[in-house]
C-alpha cells in the first residue's frame, strides 16, 4: 500500500541527548500512536519530521516526495497542532483563519463552517477563551479546511478531561475511515488502546518497536506471560528500580 | 506569497503599540529635546511586535504554513522596513516644515540640541540601521531571545544619538546644526545614513535567513 509518511533513519545528537536511527511509516486511514516516557524523543522526532528541528541523519518523504526541498508544497497537504499551546491567544478564531486559509491553494469554506460546527467552535470568541480540547479541534479544523492527508499531533490529548479525551479519539477514528492519516504522540496509553491503529514506540531516543497494535501487545504477551495492556507493556519496558 | 506573509505579519502579528510608536516621529518638532529619541521609540515600538510574536508561538506557527523558511524572515524584515520608512517619512516632512514654514521661530533658533534637518534625517536611518542590524539580526540568531538584542541595540544606538548631538557643539562644525539651507556635509551625512541604512538591512537579511534556516526550534 501507498505510504503517507515514511521517515528512514533519523538521528540527532544533542550534548544530554541522542535520536538514534529512528525509522516508521504510516498508510492512508492508519492511526499510529507514537509513545514513550516523557523526555524519550516524542517531540523532537516530530519536529524532526517536519524539519523543525535538523537531524543529523536521516530522510523524511511525506506522500512521496523527500520533505527537504519540497517543504512549501508538502506542507499544503499535512496538518500540525500540539496539545497545550494558543497561537495569537488574544486573537479571534474567525481572525485567525481569515489569513491561514489565504496560504493554501486547497483552503474549502465549506468543510471549514462544516467542522467548525460539529466541534462546536464558536469563531467569534478568543484563543485564549477555548479549552484545551476547543483549542486542538480547532487546529483541526484549520487542518481538515486545506483537505491534509497527513495530521501530526503532539501530544493532543495531554490536558484535556477524560471526557474529551474520548471524544478526542473517537474524531481520530471518524478521520481515519476518511483515510486521513494520523501520526500522534502520547504517553497516556489508554487513549492509544481506543483508536491506535499501530503503535512506534521509543526509549531514550531509541526505537524499541513500530508495528501494528496487536502484534506489539502479542509480542510482549509472551514475555509477560499474560495478556497485558499497553499500561502494562509501558510500565514493563520502563520500569526503574528507584533508589532512595 | 510574499504579500500574504507580510499581510500575516500586520494583522496577526503585530502589536498595536508598532502603528502607535510611530506617531514619536513627531518629536520632530520638539525644540531643547534630543530628537533623535524619536527613532529610537519607533524601533521600541516595533520591538513589542516581537515580543508578541514570541509570546503567541508566532514562528513555530509561521514555519508550519506552507512558506519557505526564508521567506518567513524576509516578511519580518518587510514589516520592519515599512514602520522605519513610514516614520522616516513623517521625519521628512516635518524636517521640511521646521527648516521652511518655521525657521525663523525662537525656540528652534535658540535650539541648543540637534536641528531638525538634513543631517538629522541621516542620523534618524543610521538609528533604523542600528535596529535591523543589531536587533532583528539578533533575534534570527535563535528566533526566541530578543532581550540581549534589544539591550545591545539600545547601547549602540545611546552612542549614536550621542553623537549626533555632541558633533555640532565641536567648534568648526557648528554647521551640521544649521537649518537655512542644503549644507553639503550634511547632505553627506544623509547619503550615508541612507547607505547604510540599505546595506546594513540586506546584511543583516542575509544573515539572518542564514541563521533561521539552521535553528532546531
Amino acid at each position: 500500500m501507498e505510504k503517507i509518511l515514511e521517515v528512514e533513519g533519523i538521528s540527532k545528537n544533542y550534548p544530554l541527548f541522542q535520536l538514534k536511527n529512528i525509522s516508521f511509516c504510516v498508510q492512508p486511514g492508519e492511526v499510529m500512536g507514537f509513545v514513550g516516557r516523557n523526555g524519550a524523543g516524542k517531540t523532537t522526532t516530530l519536529k524532526a519530521v517536519l524539519n523543525l528541528v535538523h537531524p543529523d541523519n536521516g530522510r523524511v518523504e511525506i506522500l512521496g516526495r523527500e520533505f527537504l526541498g519540497h517543504e512549501a508544497q508538502v506542507k499544503q497537504q499535512i496538518g500540525y497542532a500540539v496539545g497545550g499551546i494558543s497561537y495569537y491567544k488574544r486573537k479571534k478564531v474567525k481572525d485567525i483563519i481569515a489569513i491561514t486559509k489565504t496560504f493554501y491553494d486547497n483552503w474549502d469554506d465549506a468543510e471549514c463552517a462544516h467542522y467548525m460546527a460539529a466541534f462546536k467552535i464558536d469563531g467569534s470568541k478568543k484563543i485564549m477563551e477555548l479549552s484545551e480540547g476547543m483549542k486542538v479541534k480547532f487546529y483541526l479544523t484549520m487542518a481538515l479546511s486545506h483537505h491534509a492527508k497527513l495530521l501530526i499531533l503532539d501530544e493532543p490529548t495531554s490536558g484535556l478531561d477524560p471526557v474529551s479525551r474520548d471524544e478526542m479519539t473517537v474524531i481520530f477514528r471518524k478521520l481515519a475511515e476518511k483515510g486521513i492519516a494520523i501520526l500522534f504522540s502520547t504517553h497516556i496509553t489508554s487513549d492509544l488502546e481506543k483508536c491506535a491503529d499501530s503503535i512506534t514506540y521509543i526509549k531514550a531516543g531509541e526505537l524499541v518497536a513500530s508495528m501494528k497494535k496487536d502484534d506489539f501487545i502479542r509480542r510482549y504477551e509472551a514475555e509477560m506471560g499474560m495478556r497485558p495492556t499497553l499500561e502494562d507493556i509501558m510500565v514493563y519496558i520502563e520500569r526503574e528500580e528507584v533508589e532512595l | 506569497m510574499m504579500t500574504k506573509l507580510l499581510s500575516k505579519e500586520m494583522k496577526l502579528t503585530a502589536s498595536p503599540l508598532s502603528y502607535v510608536f510611530i506617531a514619536f516621529a513627531a518629536m520632530t518638532m520638539i525644540p531643547g529635546y534630543p530628537i533623535l529619541c524619536g527613532a529610537f521609540f519607533v524601533c521600541l515600538g516595533i520591538f513589542y511586535t516581537y515580543q508578541q510574536a514570541r509570546e503567541c508561538d508566532d514562528i513555530t506557527y509561521t514555519v508550519l504554513l506552507p512558506v519557505r523558511k526564508r521567506d518567513v524572515v524576509t516578511a519580518k524584515f518587510l514589516f520592519t522596513v515599512i514602520i522605519e520608512l513610514i516614520s522616516f517619512a513623517i521625519c521628512v516632512a516635518l524636517t521640511v516644515i521646521r527648516m521652511n514654514a518655521m525657521s525663523d521661530a525662537v525656540p528652534y533658533v535658540k535650539n541648543p540640541m540637534m536641528n531638525a534637518n538634513v543631517a538629522y534625517l541621516g542620523f534618524v536611518l543610521l538609528v533604523f540601521a542600528l535596529y535591523n542590524i543589531f536587533f532583528v539580526g539578533g533575534f534570527f540568531k535563535n528566533a526566541y531571545k530578543i532581550g540581549a538584542p534589544f539591550i545591545i541595540f539600545c547601547i549602540v544606538s545611546f552612542f549614536a544619538i550621542s553623537i549626533g548631538e555632541a558633533l555640532h557643539h565641536i567648534p568648526g562644525l557648528e554647521y551640521l546644526n544649521g537649518t537655512t539651507g542644503m549644507d553639503k556635509v550634511q547632505i553627506v551625512i544623509l547619503a550615508l545614513g541612507v547607505v547604510v541604512f540599505i546595506a546594513g538591512t540586506l546584511l543583516s537579511h542575509k544573515i539572518s535567513t542564514h541563521r533561521f534556516e539552521r535553528i532546531d526550534f
